[in-house]
Protein backbone atom coordinates (compact mmCIF):
# COMPACT_ATOMS: atom_id res chain seq x y z
CA UNK A 1 0.00 0.00 0.00
CA UNK A 2 2.71 2.41 0.95
CA UNK A 3 4.62 1.40 -2.13
CA UNK A 4 1.61 2.21 -4.29
CA UNK A 5 1.18 5.60 -2.70
CA UNK A 6 4.87 6.33 -3.13
CA UNK A 7 4.83 5.35 -6.79
CA UNK A 8 1.75 7.52 -7.49
CA UNK A 9 3.41 10.41 -5.74
CA UNK A 10 6.55 9.94 -7.81
CA UNK A 11 4.49 9.82 -11.00
CA UNK A 12 2.60 13.01 -10.10
CA UNK A 13 5.83 14.81 -9.28
CA UNK A 14 7.24 13.81 -12.62
CA UNK A 15 4.19 15.32 -14.34
CA UNK A 16 4.37 18.64 -12.59
CA UNK A 17 8.11 19.18 -12.69
CA UNK A 18 9.14 21.86 -15.21
CA UNK A 19 10.45 20.48 -18.50
CA UNK A 20 13.87 21.51 -19.68
CA UNK A 21 13.83 23.97 -22.58
CA UNK A 22 15.84 22.13 -25.12
CA UNK A 23 13.86 23.03 -28.21
CA UNK A 24 13.16 26.71 -27.72
CA UNK A 25 13.75 28.85 -30.78
CA UNK A 26 15.99 31.87 -30.68
CA UNK A 27 13.77 34.67 -29.42
CA UNK A 28 15.75 37.70 -30.41
CA UNK A 29 14.63 38.86 -33.82
CA UNK A 30 17.41 40.06 -36.06
CA UNK A 31 17.29 43.77 -36.64
CA UNK A 32 16.27 44.55 -40.15
CA UNK A 33 17.81 47.21 -42.21
CA UNK A 34 15.08 49.27 -43.89
CA UNK A 35 15.05 48.95 -47.64
CA UNK A 36 16.70 51.84 -49.43
CA UNK A 37 14.30 54.07 -51.34
CA UNK A 38 14.35 53.69 -55.08
CA UNK A 39 16.04 56.64 -56.79
CA UNK A 40 13.64 58.88 -58.62
CA UNK A 41 13.98 58.52 -62.36
CA UNK A 42 15.07 61.88 -63.75
CA UNK A 43 13.53 61.32 -67.16
CA UNK A 44 10.17 60.96 -65.47
CA UNK A 45 10.30 64.58 -64.35
CA UNK A 46 11.53 65.76 -67.71
CA UNK A 47 8.78 64.07 -69.61
CA UNK A 48 6.27 65.31 -67.07
CA UNK A 49 7.32 68.89 -67.79
CA UNK A 50 7.31 68.18 -71.51
CA UNK A 51 3.70 67.12 -71.42
CA UNK A 52 2.62 70.03 -69.26
CA UNK A 53 3.83 73.07 -71.12
CA UNK A 54 6.12 72.55 -74.01
CA UNK A 55 7.70 75.77 -72.76
CA UNK A 56 10.82 73.92 -71.80
CA UNK A 57 13.31 74.76 -74.50
CA UNK A 58 16.14 72.44 -73.70
CA UNK A 59 14.11 69.30 -73.38
CA UNK A 60 11.81 69.76 -76.35
CA UNK A 61 13.90 67.64 -78.67
CA UNK A 62 13.30 63.95 -79.05
CA UNK A 63 11.31 62.58 -76.15
CA UNK A 64 12.61 59.17 -77.16
CA UNK A 65 16.10 60.38 -76.39
CA UNK A 66 14.95 61.63 -73.02
CA UNK A 67 13.33 58.38 -72.09
CA UNK A 68 16.37 56.33 -72.96
CA UNK A 69 18.97 58.46 -71.26
CA UNK A 70 19.14 58.58 -67.52
CA UNK A 71 22.27 60.59 -67.12
CA UNK A 72 20.95 64.10 -67.76
CA UNK A 73 22.44 66.87 -65.74
CA UNK A 74 20.61 67.37 -62.52
CA UNK A 75 20.43 71.15 -62.82
CA UNK A 76 18.56 71.25 -66.12
CA UNK A 77 16.19 68.50 -65.07
CA UNK A 78 15.46 70.10 -61.72
CA UNK A 79 14.72 73.45 -63.37
CA UNK A 80 12.47 71.67 -65.87
CA UNK A 81 10.71 69.91 -63.02
CA UNK A 82 10.41 73.21 -61.17
CA UNK A 83 8.81 74.87 -64.17
CA UNK A 84 6.43 71.97 -64.55
CA UNK A 85 5.51 72.09 -60.90
CA UNK A 86 5.04 75.85 -61.16
CA UNK A 87 2.51 75.40 -63.94
CA UNK A 88 0.76 72.69 -62.02
CA UNK A 89 0.78 74.91 -58.94
CA UNK A 90 -0.91 77.70 -60.85
CA UNK A 91 -3.65 75.38 -61.96
CA UNK A 92 -4.08 73.93 -58.49
CA UNK A 93 -4.09 77.39 -56.92
CA UNK A 94 -6.76 78.48 -59.30
CA UNK A 95 -8.78 75.40 -58.57
CA UNK A 96 -8.22 75.84 -54.86
CA UNK A 97 -9.28 79.51 -55.01
CA UNK A 98 -12.43 78.49 -56.82
CA UNK A 99 -13.06 75.84 -54.22
CA UNK A 100 -12.57 78.30 -51.36
CA UNK A 101 -14.93 80.78 -52.95
CA UNK A 102 -17.42 78.01 -53.32
CA UNK A 103 -16.97 76.90 -49.74
CA UNK A 104 -17.43 80.40 -48.34
CA UNK A 105 -20.46 81.09 -50.45
CA UNK A 106 -22.30 77.83 -50.21
CA UNK A 107 -21.39 76.36 -46.87
CA UNK A 108 -24.96 75.40 -46.10
CA UNK A 109 -25.70 73.91 -49.49
CA UNK A 110 -23.16 71.14 -49.60
CA UNK A 111 -25.43 68.86 -51.52
CA UNK A 112 -25.75 71.24 -54.45
CA UNK A 113 -22.05 71.69 -55.05
CA UNK A 114 -20.93 71.56 -58.66
CA UNK A 115 -19.67 68.32 -60.02
CA UNK A 116 -16.15 69.53 -60.87
CA UNK A 117 -13.49 68.00 -58.64
CA UNK A 118 -11.70 70.69 -56.64
CA UNK A 119 -8.29 69.07 -56.84
CA UNK A 120 -6.86 67.17 -59.76
CA UNK A 121 -3.55 66.08 -61.20
CA UNK A 122 -2.37 66.50 -64.76
CA UNK A 123 -0.68 63.25 -65.58
CA UNK A 124 -0.47 61.30 -68.78
CA UNK A 125 -1.21 57.61 -68.98
CA UNK A 126 2.37 56.95 -69.96
CA UNK A 127 3.70 58.51 -66.76
CA UNK A 128 1.04 56.78 -64.72
CA UNK A 129 2.09 53.41 -66.14
CA UNK A 130 5.75 54.13 -65.39
CA UNK A 131 5.02 55.03 -61.80
CA UNK A 132 2.77 51.99 -61.52
CA UNK A 133 5.54 49.69 -62.72
CA UNK A 134 7.92 51.19 -60.16
CA UNK A 135 5.37 50.55 -57.45
CA UNK A 136 4.86 46.99 -58.63
CA UNK A 137 8.59 46.32 -58.60
CA UNK A 138 8.76 47.67 -55.07
CA UNK A 139 5.86 45.46 -54.03
CA UNK A 140 7.45 42.36 -55.48
CA UNK A 141 10.76 43.13 -53.78
CA UNK A 142 9.01 43.70 -50.47
CA UNK A 143 7.03 40.48 -50.84
CA UNK A 144 10.24 38.56 -51.50
CA UNK A 145 11.84 40.10 -48.42
CA UNK A 146 8.81 39.30 -46.30
CA UNK A 147 8.77 35.72 -47.56
CA UNK A 148 12.44 35.34 -46.72
CA UNK A 149 11.87 36.63 -43.20
CA UNK A 150 8.95 34.28 -42.67
CA UNK A 151 10.94 31.30 -43.93
CA UNK A 152 13.73 32.23 -41.56
CA UNK A 153 11.30 32.40 -38.65
CA UNK A 154 9.63 29.09 -39.47
CA UNK A 155 12.85 27.26 -40.01
CA UNK A 156 14.12 27.87 -36.51
CA UNK B 1 -4.35 -8.32 -3.66
CA UNK B 2 -3.10 -9.52 -7.02
CA UNK B 3 -6.12 -8.06 -8.84
CA UNK B 4 -5.55 -4.75 -7.16
CA UNK B 5 -1.88 -4.84 -8.11
CA UNK B 6 -2.72 -5.59 -11.75
CA UNK B 7 -5.20 -2.71 -11.93
CA UNK B 8 -2.66 -0.43 -10.34
CA UNK B 9 -0.01 -1.58 -12.80
CA UNK B 10 -2.30 -0.83 -15.73
CA UNK B 11 -2.99 2.63 -14.39
CA UNK B 12 0.68 3.25 -13.85
CA UNK B 13 1.59 2.11 -17.33
CA UNK B 14 -1.05 4.38 -18.76
CA UNK B 15 0.29 7.30 -16.78
CA UNK B 16 3.85 6.57 -17.84
CA UNK B 17 2.69 6.36 -21.44
CA UNK B 18 1.08 9.80 -21.20
CA UNK B 19 4.18 11.25 -19.64
CA UNK B 20 6.44 9.83 -22.29
CA UNK B 21 4.26 11.29 -25.01
CA UNK B 22 4.46 14.73 -23.47
CA UNK B 23 8.08 14.65 -22.47
CA UNK B 24 9.59 12.61 -25.26
CA UNK B 25 10.26 13.60 -28.86
CA UNK B 26 7.43 16.11 -29.15
CA UNK B 27 8.28 19.70 -30.00
CA UNK B 28 7.06 22.72 -28.16
CA UNK B 29 4.34 24.72 -29.88
CA UNK B 30 6.37 27.66 -31.05
CA UNK B 31 4.94 31.08 -30.56
CA UNK B 32 6.29 32.92 -33.55
CA UNK B 33 5.61 36.59 -33.84
CA UNK B 34 3.65 36.47 -37.05
CA UNK B 35 0.38 35.53 -35.38
CA UNK B 36 -0.61 36.70 -31.97
CA UNK B 37 -2.18 34.15 -29.65
CA UNK B 38 -4.96 36.19 -28.19
CA UNK B 39 -7.93 34.60 -26.56
CA UNK B 40 -10.61 35.83 -28.94
CA UNK B 41 -8.41 36.57 -31.91
CA UNK B 42 -10.39 34.32 -34.19
CA UNK B 43 -13.43 36.55 -33.73
CA UNK B 44 -11.63 39.55 -35.13
CA UNK B 45 -9.64 39.03 -38.27
CA UNK B 46 -8.29 42.57 -38.06
CA UNK B 47 -6.10 41.66 -35.09
CA UNK B 48 -4.17 39.12 -37.07
CA UNK B 49 -3.37 41.71 -39.69
CA UNK B 50 -1.53 43.94 -37.22
CA UNK B 51 2.05 44.11 -38.36
CA UNK B 52 4.55 44.38 -35.51
CA UNK B 53 6.41 47.67 -35.42
CA UNK B 54 9.78 46.24 -36.31
CA UNK B 55 8.41 44.44 -39.36
CA UNK B 56 6.52 47.39 -40.83
CA UNK B 57 7.86 48.65 -44.14
CA UNK B 58 8.94 52.27 -44.04
CA UNK B 59 10.27 54.66 -46.61
CA UNK B 60 10.06 58.36 -47.44
CA UNK B 61 7.14 59.54 -49.54
CA UNK B 62 7.95 61.48 -52.69
CA UNK B 63 6.10 64.45 -54.09
CA UNK B 64 4.85 62.31 -56.98
CA UNK B 65 4.57 58.72 -55.86
CA UNK B 66 2.68 55.51 -56.25
CA UNK B 67 2.42 53.10 -53.34
CA UNK B 68 1.38 49.48 -53.66
CA UNK B 69 2.89 47.98 -50.52
CA UNK B 70 1.64 48.26 -46.94
CA UNK B 71 3.69 50.36 -44.60
CA UNK B 72 4.43 53.81 -43.28
CA UNK B 73 5.39 56.60 -45.64
CA UNK B 74 6.77 59.86 -44.33
CA UNK B 75 6.92 63.04 -46.33
CA UNK B 76 9.34 65.70 -45.13
CA UNK B 77 9.38 68.96 -47.00
CA UNK B 78 12.89 70.15 -47.72
CA UNK B 79 11.44 73.19 -49.47
CA UNK B 80 7.87 74.37 -50.08
CA UNK B 81 6.01 71.76 -52.11
CA UNK B 82 2.78 73.18 -53.38
CA UNK B 83 1.43 70.45 -55.59
CA UNK B 84 2.07 66.87 -54.69
CA UNK B 85 0.09 63.70 -55.07
CA UNK B 86 0.58 60.07 -54.18
CA UNK B 87 -1.43 57.25 -55.69
CA UNK B 88 -2.34 54.19 -53.66
CA UNK B 89 -3.09 50.87 -55.22
CA UNK B 90 -4.06 47.45 -53.89
CA UNK B 91 -5.07 44.10 -55.31
CA UNK B 92 -8.48 43.96 -57.01
CA UNK B 93 -10.10 42.26 -54.03
CA UNK B 94 -8.75 44.71 -51.45
CA UNK B 95 -9.64 48.15 -50.17
CA UNK B 96 -7.25 50.70 -48.79
CA UNK B 97 -7.12 52.45 -45.43
CA UNK B 98 -4.94 55.50 -44.89
CA UNK B 99 -4.09 56.73 -41.38
CA UNK B 100 -2.49 60.01 -40.44
CA UNK B 101 0.38 59.85 -37.95
CA UNK B 102 2.70 62.57 -36.67
CA UNK B 103 1.19 65.30 -38.80
CA UNK B 104 3.13 68.54 -38.50
CA UNK B 105 1.65 70.97 -41.01
CA UNK B 106 0.30 74.49 -40.82
CA UNK B 107 -3.32 74.38 -41.89
CA UNK B 108 -3.76 78.13 -41.44
CA UNK B 109 -0.91 78.83 -43.86
CA UNK B 110 -2.71 76.87 -46.54
CA UNK B 111 -1.16 73.44 -46.07
CA UNK B 112 -3.46 70.54 -46.68
CA UNK B 113 -3.48 66.77 -46.89
CA UNK B 114 -6.52 65.48 -48.74
CA UNK B 115 -7.33 61.83 -49.29
CA UNK B 116 -9.53 61.08 -52.28
CA UNK B 117 -11.61 57.91 -52.58
CA UNK B 118 -10.52 56.93 -56.08
CA UNK B 119 -8.13 58.40 -58.62
CA UNK B 120 -8.32 61.81 -60.26
CA UNK B 121 -6.44 62.58 -63.44
CA UNK B 122 -6.89 65.60 -65.68
CA UNK B 123 -10.13 66.44 -63.99
CA UNK B 124 -11.59 62.98 -64.51
CA UNK B 125 -12.20 60.65 -61.63
CA UNK B 126 -12.39 56.92 -61.20
CA UNK B 127 -14.88 55.56 -60.22
CA UNK B 128 -17.17 57.99 -61.99
CA UNK B 129 -19.88 59.78 -60.07
CA UNK B 130 -22.45 57.38 -61.50
CA UNK B 131 -20.62 54.31 -60.23
CA UNK B 132 -19.64 55.54 -56.78
CA UNK B 133 -21.96 55.37 -53.80
CA UNK B 134 -20.74 58.57 -52.15
CA UNK B 135 -21.33 62.09 -53.46
CA UNK B 136 -18.23 63.88 -54.71
CA UNK B 137 -17.64 66.16 -51.72
CA UNK B 138 -17.64 63.15 -49.39
CA UNK B 139 -14.91 61.47 -51.39
CA UNK B 140 -12.44 64.24 -50.51
CA UNK B 141 -11.36 64.02 -46.86
CA UNK B 142 -9.21 66.93 -45.78
CA UNK B 143 -7.02 66.54 -42.72
CA UNK B 144 -7.37 70.21 -41.82
CA UNK B 145 -11.16 69.90 -41.78
CA UNK B 146 -11.58 66.62 -40.00
CA UNK B 147 -8.17 65.27 -39.03
CA UNK B 148 -8.71 65.58 -35.32
CA UNK B 149 -11.94 63.65 -35.54
CA UNK B 150 -11.21 61.17 -38.29
CA UNK B 151 -7.71 59.78 -38.28
CA UNK B 152 -8.32 56.93 -40.70
CA UNK B 153 -9.89 56.99 -44.16
CA UNK B 154 -11.02 53.88 -45.97
CA UNK B 155 -11.55 53.65 -49.70
CA UNK B 156 -14.42 51.91 -51.45
CA UNK B 157 -12.26 50.23 -54.09
CA UNK B 158 -8.69 49.17 -54.66
CA UNK B 159 -7.42 52.66 -55.52
CA UNK B 160 -7.11 55.88 -53.56
CA UNK B 161 -4.88 58.91 -53.65
CA UNK B 162 -3.69 61.75 -51.47
CA UNK B 163 -3.03 65.34 -52.47
CA UNK B 164 -0.84 67.48 -50.24
CA UNK B 165 0.66 70.93 -50.11
CA UNK B 166 3.35 72.07 -47.67
CA UNK B 167 4.43 75.70 -47.48
CA UNK B 168 7.10 75.51 -44.79
CA UNK B 169 10.32 73.57 -45.09
CA UNK B 170 10.66 71.08 -42.29
CA UNK B 171 6.98 70.22 -42.03
CA UNK B 172 6.26 66.55 -42.29
CA UNK B 173 3.58 63.93 -41.96
CA UNK B 174 3.34 60.16 -41.98
CA UNK B 175 0.71 58.06 -43.67
CA UNK B 176 0.10 54.43 -42.75
CA UNK B 177 -1.18 52.50 -45.71
CA UNK B 178 -3.01 49.23 -45.13
CA UNK B 179 -5.01 46.88 -47.27
CA UNK B 180 -8.16 45.04 -46.26
CA UNK B 181 -10.00 42.25 -47.98
CA UNK B 182 -13.12 43.22 -49.92
CA UNK B 183 -15.29 40.17 -50.58
CA UNK B 184 -17.32 41.72 -53.44
CA UNK B 185 -15.17 44.24 -55.24
CA UNK B 186 -17.05 46.48 -57.61
CA UNK B 187 -14.80 49.10 -59.19
CA UNK B 188 -11.26 47.96 -59.88
CA UNK B 189 -8.21 49.32 -61.67
CA UNK B 190 -5.96 46.52 -62.82
CA UNK B 191 -2.39 46.59 -61.57
CA UNK B 192 -0.97 44.78 -64.56
CA UNK B 193 -1.60 44.74 -68.31
CA UNK B 194 -2.19 41.00 -68.33
CA UNK B 195 -4.36 38.76 -66.26
CA UNK B 196 -7.83 37.41 -65.76
CA UNK B 197 -10.68 38.39 -63.54
CA UNK B 198 -14.20 37.41 -62.58
CA UNK B 199 -16.58 40.15 -61.52
CA UNK B 200 -19.64 39.27 -59.46
CA UNK B 201 -22.52 41.57 -58.58
CA UNK B 202 -24.63 39.76 -55.98
CA UNK B 203 -28.15 40.99 -56.64
CA UNK B 204 -27.34 44.65 -56.28
CA UNK B 205 -28.68 47.42 -58.43
CA UNK B 206 -25.35 48.98 -59.30
CA UNK B 207 -22.84 49.20 -62.12
CA UNK B 208 -19.28 48.01 -61.68
CA UNK B 209 -16.23 48.71 -63.83
CA UNK B 210 -12.94 46.95 -64.30
CA UNK B 211 -10.44 49.38 -65.77
CA UNK B 212 -7.22 48.39 -67.53
CA UNK B 213 -5.03 51.38 -68.26
CA UNK B 214 -3.34 49.70 -71.21
CA UNK B 215 -4.31 48.78 -74.77
CA UNK B 216 -5.27 45.14 -74.49
CA UNK B 217 -6.97 42.26 -76.17
CA UNK B 218 -9.94 41.16 -74.09
CA UNK B 219 -11.36 37.68 -74.12
CA UNK B 220 -14.71 37.42 -72.35
CA UNK B 221 -15.20 33.76 -71.58
CA UNK B 222 -18.39 33.77 -69.56
CA UNK B 223 -21.29 36.01 -68.70
CA UNK B 224 -24.11 34.53 -66.66
CA UNK B 225 -27.08 35.79 -64.77
CA UNK B 226 -28.12 33.50 -61.97
CA UNK B 227 -30.63 33.50 -59.19
CA UNK B 228 -29.67 32.79 -55.63
CA UNK B 229 -30.68 29.20 -56.22
CA UNK B 230 -28.54 29.19 -59.34
CA UNK B 231 -31.34 28.57 -61.87
CA UNK B 232 -30.70 30.66 -64.99
CA UNK B 233 -33.51 32.69 -66.36
CA UNK B 234 -35.14 31.11 -69.39
CA UNK B 235 -36.41 33.94 -71.52
CA UNK B 236 -34.16 36.93 -71.80
CA UNK B 237 -35.02 40.15 -73.57
CA UNK B 238 -32.52 41.84 -75.83
CA UNK B 239 -29.53 43.74 -74.53
CA UNK B 240 -30.70 47.28 -74.06
CA UNK B 241 -34.03 46.46 -72.48
CA UNK B 242 -32.82 43.79 -70.12
CA UNK B 243 -31.00 46.01 -67.66
CA UNK B 244 -28.33 43.38 -67.18
CA UNK B 245 -25.48 43.42 -69.66
CA UNK B 246 -21.76 43.89 -70.03
CA UNK B 247 -20.20 46.82 -71.86
CA UNK B 248 -16.73 47.15 -73.30
CA UNK B 249 -15.59 50.75 -73.21
CA UNK B 250 -12.47 52.48 -74.45
CA UNK B 251 -10.98 55.93 -74.40
CA UNK B 252 -8.23 58.21 -73.19
CA UNK B 253 -9.45 59.13 -69.74
CA UNK B 254 -10.16 57.29 -66.52
CA UNK B 255 -13.75 58.44 -66.14
CA UNK B 256 -15.83 55.50 -67.33
CA UNK B 257 -18.85 57.69 -68.01
CA UNK B 258 -16.84 59.63 -70.60
CA UNK B 259 -15.56 56.60 -72.49
CA UNK B 260 -17.06 55.44 -75.73
CA UNK B 261 -18.85 52.10 -75.78
CA UNK B 262 -17.25 49.63 -78.13
CA UNK B 263 -19.71 46.79 -77.76
CA UNK B 264 -22.40 45.40 -75.49
CA UNK B 265 -22.56 41.77 -74.46
CA UNK B 266 -25.87 40.21 -73.66
CA UNK B 267 -26.78 36.94 -72.01
CA UNK B 268 -27.66 35.41 -75.34
CA UNK B 269 -24.14 35.45 -76.74
CA UNK B 270 -22.49 32.07 -77.11
CA UNK B 271 -18.85 31.28 -76.95
CA UNK B 272 -15.86 33.44 -76.09
CA UNK B 273 -15.54 36.96 -77.39
CA UNK B 274 -12.17 38.34 -78.42
CA UNK B 275 -11.69 42.02 -78.91
CA UNK B 276 -8.58 44.11 -79.48
CA UNK B 277 -8.97 47.59 -78.06
CA UNK B 278 -6.18 50.00 -78.80
CA UNK B 279 -7.12 52.68 -76.31
CA UNK B 280 -5.19 54.02 -73.36
CA UNK B 281 -7.93 52.84 -71.04
CA UNK B 282 -10.00 49.71 -71.60
CA UNK B 283 -12.95 49.11 -69.32
CA UNK B 284 -15.25 46.14 -68.79
CA UNK B 285 -18.39 47.49 -67.22
CA UNK B 286 -21.23 45.37 -65.91
CA UNK B 287 -24.68 46.85 -65.56
CA UNK B 288 -26.87 45.04 -63.08
CA UNK B 289 -30.53 45.55 -62.29
CA UNK B 290 -30.33 43.72 -58.98
CA UNK B 291 -32.56 40.85 -59.92
CA UNK B 292 -29.76 38.37 -60.56
CA UNK B 293 -26.37 37.35 -59.37
CA UNK B 294 -24.41 38.64 -62.37
CA UNK B 295 -21.03 37.19 -63.17
CA UNK B 296 -18.59 37.89 -65.98
CA UNK B 297 -15.20 36.26 -66.49
CA UNK B 298 -12.58 37.61 -68.82
CA UNK B 299 -8.89 37.62 -69.49
CA UNK B 300 -6.71 40.25 -71.11
CA UNK B 301 -3.22 40.68 -72.47
CA UNK B 302 -1.17 43.65 -73.59
CA UNK B 303 -1.14 44.50 -77.29
CA UNK B 304 2.32 44.81 -78.74
CA UNK B 305 3.37 47.68 -80.98
CA UNK B 306 2.79 45.66 -84.16
CA UNK B 307 -0.83 44.96 -83.26
CA UNK B 308 -1.35 48.55 -82.21
CA UNK B 309 -0.06 49.73 -85.55
CA UNK B 310 -2.43 47.37 -87.36
CA UNK B 311 -5.37 48.64 -85.35
CA UNK B 312 -4.43 52.22 -86.09
CA UNK B 313 -4.36 51.57 -89.80
CA UNK B 314 -7.58 49.59 -89.90
CA UNK B 315 -9.60 51.77 -87.59
CA UNK B 316 -12.17 54.00 -89.22
CA UNK B 317 -13.12 55.71 -85.98
CA UNK B 318 -9.85 56.73 -84.43
CA UNK B 319 -11.32 58.03 -81.22
CA UNK B 320 -8.45 56.53 -79.28
CA UNK B 321 -5.73 58.10 -81.38
CA UNK B 322 -6.65 61.72 -81.47
CA UNK B 323 -3.64 62.96 -79.50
Amino acid sequence: MKLNVLMWLAALLAVFLPHPADCRPDDAPASRRPLLPRPLLLHLGEEFSLRLGGGVGSSSAAPALLSSSTTSSSSSSSSAVNRALLQLTQRLLQARAEQQEEEEGEEEEKGKRSDEPPISLDLTFHLLREVLEMARAEQIAQQADSNRRMMDAFGK
Amino acid sequence: MRVMERTFREQLFFLVLCLSVLKGDSRYIENNEISKDELFSFFNSELKREIPEELMYRRPLRCLDMVAVEGQFTFTAERPQLSCAAFFMAEPNEVISVEYDNVDIDCKAGDFITVFDGWVMKGEKFPSSQDHLLPLYERYVDYCDSGSVRRSVRSSQNVAMVFFRIHNAGSSFTLTFRKHINPFPCNVISQSPEGSYTMVIPQQHRNCSFSIIYPVEIDVSEFTLGHFNNFPKRSMPACAESGDFVQLLGGNGIDTSKLLPITDLCISFTGPTHMKIGCDNTVVRMVSSGRFVSRVSFSYRLLDSQELQTIKLNNVEDFCFNN
